[in-house]
């Protein structure tokens, strides 16, 4: 049994090891402008650890010093699903989308609000939600015994409504079908084809809903420019 | 003032690029050369007007010029000036003809030096064997195999008046390998009207490298020749053909008489016709071993490469002309494009190469290819362009060899302006004693993320959340079906419980009490003997039952408010009696 416990306390520190090593060697080439060879590191090790928010962010750095401003977008959005938080992600994440002309707080919200909203993730928001409702459970329970419905119950209620509405937004707009335009310049079509004229140019790093799908085009909606059509799948990254 | 001040600088920059345009360049008809043999040396002065006076020759200590003749060509207003002069060597070895210097309106042009090699003359040696005589061609070994190969062959005619050969410097060469192919067109009597056809050939590039005349003595006989000079390059392995080149010829000095202007009719002699052998060539494949990712089909030898970035300061989002030539022999136009490789930084636009040839001054057809891109820095910071290789296979040495670029650095400044919101550069005024000048993303995280907090971990149990409702279901089954059984039972279980410990007749009814107040969910402190009969019966207690419990329940009472006789011994039994009316109770109660 403690060799089994030694066993796994060495691969764990391995592991470990590894994944910094990975960071220190991927910053030296970062900081030497090989962001190419950055990137790859970076995405090597998405593979060991594909929910950690930091190689996101990384990724989102290497793009964005490529000149890749819609990829550095996507990564930035995804960086910011995990850790809601982070200074970093946010600043880089709205200094990005301002550059391609988008917001990260919609106009008409206060940004003390949009921060609010996203002060947890949508993983932490779900754990506040099961806790609120373990205590709802208990209190349902402790007042059926007593057979006297007290006000921390209706208080713990409210509240855990109040956290169920909340996740439900999140998790809406985490569901949403969003991508970025991944491309220098897309054409935005009026059809799912090239036969069909091409009704506006989008440059990169704009953010579009994805309607409908049909062959290698999507359907989208660009709400920042209001604008709707179809864009070829290799223009648009999926978020 | 100022207008004359102007004039005389423009006449001064007029004057500046005239002679600037003055170009002096030295060059020889070829470049290796039997001691019999003619050189024809030939100075070229473009851009030049009015009287000139002649190049001065170096100390020649190897030759001797024997003619001098100038030519001078006026094409679209420029004029230029050709300065012959054939020489005849004197010493075997190499043979340097120093810079020649041109004077021209004060200023003093000076040629760059020419070398060239001269070898012994060929001899015929007749040897007597057996009966037989055989002749032996000695050639220096020395001599290029072009020029050996053709002094064999003008030896082969020795005799023949007239006659053409041709020959190459190598016969297997390899897949684009410059090898050169002479023609040569010997007389040793006079002869006019001959036009010349040149070879045709199969599997071939053939480039012009020019001509040239000499003369050569061949057992005993001058003759003199023209040779016409080509490059030639194998498109692909395997057989490669170069046909019989030709030149048709009258023989004698005119081709019509006095007495043929006067009377007409032609007292010419017939047409003749010289054609050269056919040469068939074996081309080799390049080895694809060793072959580097930078070959893109260049052969040959002594090949430069050099790169130049225009500007090398710029502004981010600028253009920057990025240039990589290569030189070398032979003709590079077949040769694939260079592929700049993706640098960090920068977008890059390839433009098309661009490529063509001259003539060198040993003669020989030098190529260039000029690869050209458009770098575009995205952002700010100080760059090196990296070393762009190229390589080329060297047939002497059989294996190929890389060449490569000195780096360049590049500075980029932050873009002056915005370009739909890339460049973050605001102008904001100093206000508060900071200016900020541009705003850039932040940088890298160093380390992974922390793991994930208490709240994040329970979000992957939802379990629990079915526990909770399993147990809140429970509950609340418990709280509608099952509290008030067990309510009744828990009252008996306790008031056995109590009864067991119970010394006195008040402790006897006391429990008696509150049991039945249990059981009977009321308040029975108040009620008579009578009321609590009652309620037993509605209860499903039968009468027997019932009237025991009033005995029982006027006995306590009895020995609460009227103790007769001693009571240790009644409360002794009292307890026990109790037990068993309530048991009787429990049983029978609905």
């Amino acid at each position: 049994m403690k060799r089994l416990i030694l066993t796994i306390c060495i691969c764990f520190m391995v592991c470990l090891a590894h994944g910094q090593n990975t960071f220190q060697s991927a910053e030296e080439l970062y900081r030497q402008g090989k962001f190419s060879a950055a990137l790859q590191e970076y995405e090597t090790a998405l593979k060991d650890y594909p929910n950690d928010p930091f190689l996101y962010y990384n990724i989102g750095n290497c793009y964005f010093k490529m000149g890749s401003r819609g990829l550095a977008v996507a990564n930035y959005y995804r960086a910011f699903r995990l850790a809601p938080r982070d200074k970093d992600i946010r600043h880089n994440l709205a200094l990005t989308l301002e550059a391609s002309g988008e917001k990260l707080v919609p106009a008409g919200v206060p940004v003390i609000l949009h921060k609010a909203f996203f002060s947890l993730s949508s993983a932490e928001l779900k754990g506040l939600v099961y806790v609120l409702f373990w205590a709802v459970c208990i209190c349902v329970i402790i007042c059926l015994l007593r057979r006297k419905w007290s006000v921390a119950f209706t208080v713990v209620c409210v509240i855990w409504l109040m956290s169920a509405g909340w996740l439900y937004f999140r998790l809406q707009q985490d569901n949403e079908n969003r991508a970025v335009i991944a491309v220098p310049v897309a054409e935005i079509r009026s059809g799912p084809g090239t036969n069909f004229p091409a009704s506006a140019n989008i440059g990169q790093g704009h953010l579009v809903t994805i309607l409908d799908d049909k062959d290698s085009w999507y359907e989208v909606v660009v709400s920042s420019q209001g604008l709707k059509g179809w864009i070829d799948k290799n223009a648009l990254e999926k978020i | 003032m100022y207008q004359k001040l102007r004039l005389f600088f423009i006449l001064l920059l007029v004057t500046c690029s005239v002679h600037a345009q003055v170009n002096l360049s030295a060059h020889v008809d070829k470049n290796a050369l039997a001691l019999d043999d003619e050189l024809t040396f030939t100075v070229k002065v473009t851009g030049v007007s009015g009287n000139v006076v002649m190049p001065r020759l170096p100390s020649l200590p190897a030759f001797n010029v024997y003619s001098r003749e100038v030519e001078q060509n006026t094409i679209n207003g420029e004029t230029s000036l050709l300065f012959r002069y054939i020489m005849l060597p004197r010493f075997v070895g190499n043979a340097t003809i120093g810079p020649v210097t041109f004077t021209y309106k004060g200023e003093t042009y000076q040629t760059e030096p020419v070398t060239v090699r001269i070898y012994r003359n060929s001899t015929n040696q007749a040897t007597t064997s057996a009966g037989n005589i055989q002749t032996n061609i000695q050639i220096d070994p020395n001599l290029p195999p072009l020029q050996a190969e053709l002094t064999k062959q003008a030896y082969a005619h020795s005799g023949e008046p007239f006659f053409l050969i041709s020959a190459v410097s190598d016969k297997t060469p390899y897949v684009n390998e410059p090898i050169s192919l002479g023609v040569r067109f010997y007389y040793s009597r006079a002869f006019h009207d001959a036009p010349y056809q040149k070879p045709n050939v199969s599997n071939l590039f053939m480039e012009d490298e020019g001509s040239s005349e000499g003369s050569q003595a061949i057992n005993g006989t001058t003759y003199r020749y023209n040779e016409q000079r080509y490059q030639v390059t194998a498109a692909s392995p395997g057989e490669a053909t170069i046909g019989p080149a030709g030149v048709r010829y009258h023989i004698g000095n005119s081709a019509l008489s006095a007495f043929d202007r006067i009377f007409g009719g032609s007292t010419a002699g017939p047409e003749k016709t010289a054609l050269s052998s056919p040469i068939t060539l074996r081309v080799r494949p390049l080895p694809a071993e060793g072959r580097p990712n930078s070959f893109y089909g260049a052969v040959g030898n002594n090949f430069m490469i050099h790169a130049k970035a225009e500007p090398t300061h710029v502004r981010a989002g600028e253009a920057i002309n990025v240039s990589v030539m290569v030189k070398g022999p032979g003709n590079l136009k077949a040769t694939q494009n260079l592929e700049f490789p993706a640098l960090d930084g920068f977008k890059i636009y390839p433009a098309a190469a661009t490529s063509g040839t001259a003539n060198g001054s040993d003669g020989q057809i030098q190529g260039y290819k000029i690869f050209k891109a458009v770098f575009v820095p995205v952002t700010s910071g100080i760059y090196t362009l990296p070393r762009f290789k190229w390589s080329y296979f060297d047939p002497t040495a059989k294996a190929y060899r890389t060449l490569q670029t000195s780096p360049i650095q590049i500075t980029v400044d932050p873009a002056a302006k915005t370009d739909g919101g890339f460049n973050f550069a605001s102008a904001n005024p100093l206000g508060n004693g900071v200016q900020t000048l541009t705003q850039d993303i932040a940088y890298l995280k160093t380390a992974k993320a922390p793991q994930d907090n208490a709240l994040a971990k329970l979000s992957r149990v939802p379990i629990i959340n079915w526990i909770c409702l399993i147990i809140m279901a429970l509950t609340a089954l418990f709280v509608a079906l099952g509290r008030a059984p067990l309510a009744k039972k828990k009252a008996f279980l306790t008031a056995k419980a109590q009864l067991k410990k119970a010394t006195s007749c008040q402790a006897v009814a006391d429990i008696i009490s509150e049991y039945l107040q249990r059981k009977l969910r009321r308040p029975t402190g108040s009620l008579s003997l009578k009321e609590l009969n009652i309620l037993l019966r509605k209860s499903g207690v039968t009468p027997a039952t019932v009237e025991s419990f009033a005995l029982l329940w006027q006995q306590l009472e009895a020995e609460r408010f009227a103790p007769v006789t001693d009571g240790t011994a009644s409360a002794v039994d009292l307890p026990s009696q109790a037990l068993d009316i309530l048991k009787l109770i429990e049983e029978e109660m609905k």
